[in-house]
């Protein structure tokens, strides 16, 4: 009995980590992909470039990297824990001491999980739609610049490239795998999908969140003076903030 | 200060597509965002939305936050000139995605799809003849610019915001407030010396001048004076077949075509051939409103001539002196209790239309055509 609980308790320390390293891997995985759209965002405009779709391919491989390391993972913690457990082991956990139980330790995984699959659904549309714009302004050849759109942006790519590099996983200097290319790599990321939705049943809607409605405003500190003069400079061009019609001239 | 060289365009990531629906959870990120940005003071129908998703998309929310305070971050890298542009740009897609309550969605998707956009449209004829049937009649259409009409309103109220009895106190007091009837006294249709508000209110224009009647005679012995009053007797011959019974209108057409349209009548007036020609040809078969464009014209000759000397001349300077400028009540409570018992029912319209018709009947005799012959017996008799 006593071993048992040693076990036990060892074994939910080991998930422990394994959840917190989980954890820190979803947020890395949220910088990469927030960076990959706002590099997105400049395709077929006049920032793009070559510079930008390295950058772009870059950020993807990352992502890439990230992404097939949570997956397994989240898949090993979500098997090794298998179905919620019944009712005679719990109490034998929780007799024993002051480890959470079994359903607790369920439930934050199936968060984490949740977090993932919505995450990877995020990025795979995002990839999606940079496959498309890519298709749709191949820069392949010189005068192929000729059909970029001039949407005013001045080039500003190279701080969110930065900001990319600044990304850590936890797993990155393990692991040294393929980078695919575009098309592969969206298929790639579409089978991890469904294997992970066909290997473990997760009931979404039996996830709550932590957050209250709103809770985001306070987080950030100090945002700066600048904040509201953004939006003055944002009407200031345009006349009527918000058109009674909407058109696409709101610039 | 921002400065573009050319007009800037929609970046393609946000271009319009049937391809990708905007998504739920994308526009939950987005307003999560403007909700740090706007500290959260989101637009009413943004609130509603984002606490609609909070409901519906509460699983995934902590996602949702934590993609969002990133994506906030991320954007805070770019330069403060881009992070503007990108700013207006994701909020015209979603402005255009999820519109405002009450606004036009620019967007034809979904269900109620009206247009198959992959389809060729072949316009049939028919719509091409509507087409310009519609846009003849537009141009054809006479359009006042909206700064012309409301200088035009601007100018009424203007002129007239003193004689309005909500705006301004009608003098000496309101009798509908003080059940004093004065007011109406003083302004009653047959008067010797009328009050200034309504002297002042003849000025204004000719229509003015002629619905008071009190004003009407005043311009008649003005016209008197000049020898020019046939206008007006014509144009109130025409305000009387106008008004009057169905019965008498072959009759009064007759008159006046014999006393002011027949060439050589004794109060001939002068319109231009056409109309002349017109009203000549309808008077064949009278009905009300045969005598409306000579009505018209004359109206606009006394207007834009006769109308202006009459300002200028001894009649009005010397009625504009002695009009009445009475002086304004002012009742205790216990006076104005007073005068609610001792109401009186006023003068009785019969009476008041004797009066006008014994006015009538002296004006006709007035302006009859003298009788020569008749005159001449008097004088005989006189001897």
């Amino acid at each position: 009995m006593t071993s048992r609980w040693r076990r036990s308790v060892g074994e939910l320390a080991l998930r422990g980590r394994q959840r917190g390293e989980c954890e820190r891997a979803q947020e890395a995985l949220g910088r990469v992909t927030s960076c990959f759209q706002q590099l997105a965002v400049s395709l077929g405009s006049s920032a793009d470039g070559s510079f930008l779709r390295d950058e772009m391919d870059e950020t993807r491989h990352l992502a890439q990297r990230i992404c097939r390391g949570l997956s397994r993972r989240l898949l090993r913690l979500l098997s090794d824990c298998g179905p919620a457990p019944s009712i005679v082991e719990d109490k034998q956990v929780s007799d024993c001491g002051p480890a959470p139980s079994g359903v607790e330790d369920r439930q934050v995984s199936e968060r984490l999980w949740v977090l993932f699959l919505s995450a990877l659904e995020h990025f795979l549309s995002d990839l999606r739609k940079a496959y498309n714009l890519i298709g749709r302004f191949p820069l392949t050849q010189r005068n192929d610049r000729r059909s970029l759109v001039n949407t005013g942006c001045m080039d500003g790519v190279v701080a969110v490239a930065a900001r990319v590099a600044s990304v850590q996983a936890p797993w990155l200097t393990m692991e040294e795998e393929q980078s695919p290319d575009l098309t592969n790599h969206i298929a790639e990321l579409e089978a991890m999908l469904s294997e992970m939705q066909l290997r473990v049943p997760v009931a979404f809607w039996s996830v709550e969140a932590t957050q209250l409605a709103g809770a985001e405003c306070g987080g950030l500190e100090g945002l700066e003076e600048g904040e509201d003069s953004l939006e003055e400079l944002m009407e200031g061009e345009g006349g009527s903030r918000r058109p009674a019609c909407c058109c696409l001239t709101c610039v | 200060m921002l400065t573009f060289q050319s007009k800037p365009f929609q970046t393609p990531y946000f271009w319009p597509t049937q391809k990708w629906v905007a998504e739920d959870s994308d526009y939950a990120i987005y307003l999560a965002k403007r909700n740090i940005r706007k500290k959260g003071m989101l637009e009413p129908y943004e609130q509603a939305h984002y606490n609609h998703l909070h409901e519906w998309l509460n699983h995934k929310w902590d996602f949702i936050v934590m993609q969002a305070t990133e994506q906030y971050k991320a954007g805070k890298e770019r330069k403060k000139p881009d992070r503007v542009v990108f700013d207006c740009q994701e909020r015209a897609y979603w402005i255009v995605n999820k519109p405002p309550r009450r606004t036009h969605s620019a967007m034809d998707s979904g269900l109620e799809l009206l247009i198959d956009p992959n389809s060729d449209e072949k316009i049939p004829f028919d719509t091409y003849r509507r087409m310009n049937l519609f846009y003849q009649q537009a141009i054809m259409r006479s359009k006042v610019k909206s700064s012309v009409s409301l200088g035009a309103l601007n100018k009424y109220v203007a002129t007239y915001k003193n004689h309005d009895p909500f705006l301004a106190p009608c003098l000496p007091s309101n009798p509908w407030l003080t059940d004093n009837d004065t007011y109406w006294t003083l302004n009653m249709r047959q008067l010797e010396v009328p009050t200034k508000m309504r002297v002042e209110r003849w000025s204004f224009s000719l229509f003015e001048l002629l619905s008071d009647l009190r004003g009407r005679d005043d311009f008649k012995i003005f016209l008197k004076k000049e020898f020019s009053g046939e206008n007006l007797a014509f144009w109130e011959a025409a305000e009387e077949l106008k008004w009057g019974t169905a019965s008498s209108m072959t009759s009064k057409a007759e008159t006046i075509f014999k006393t002011f349209l027949a060439p050589g009548a004794p109060r001939w007036i002068n319109i231009d051939g056409r109309t002349m020609g017109l009203t000549v040809k309808g008077l064949d078969h009278p009905h009300r409103y045969v005598l409306e464009a000579a009505q018209t014209h004359v109206f606009l000759l006394m207007k834009k001539d006769t109308f202006f000397r009459y300002l200028k001349s001894p009649v009005y300077k010397e009625i504009q002196k002695k009009a009445l400028n009475p002086e304004p009540h002012n009742f205790s409570p216990g006076q104005l209790e007073q005068n609610a018992q001792n109401r009186s029912p006023g003068i009785h319209p019969l009476i008041l239309w004797q009066q006008d018709e014994a006015e009538k009947a002296k004006a006709a005799a007035a302006s009859a055509p003298v009788d020569v012959k008749a005159l001449m017996s008097k004088l005989d008799r006189k001897k």
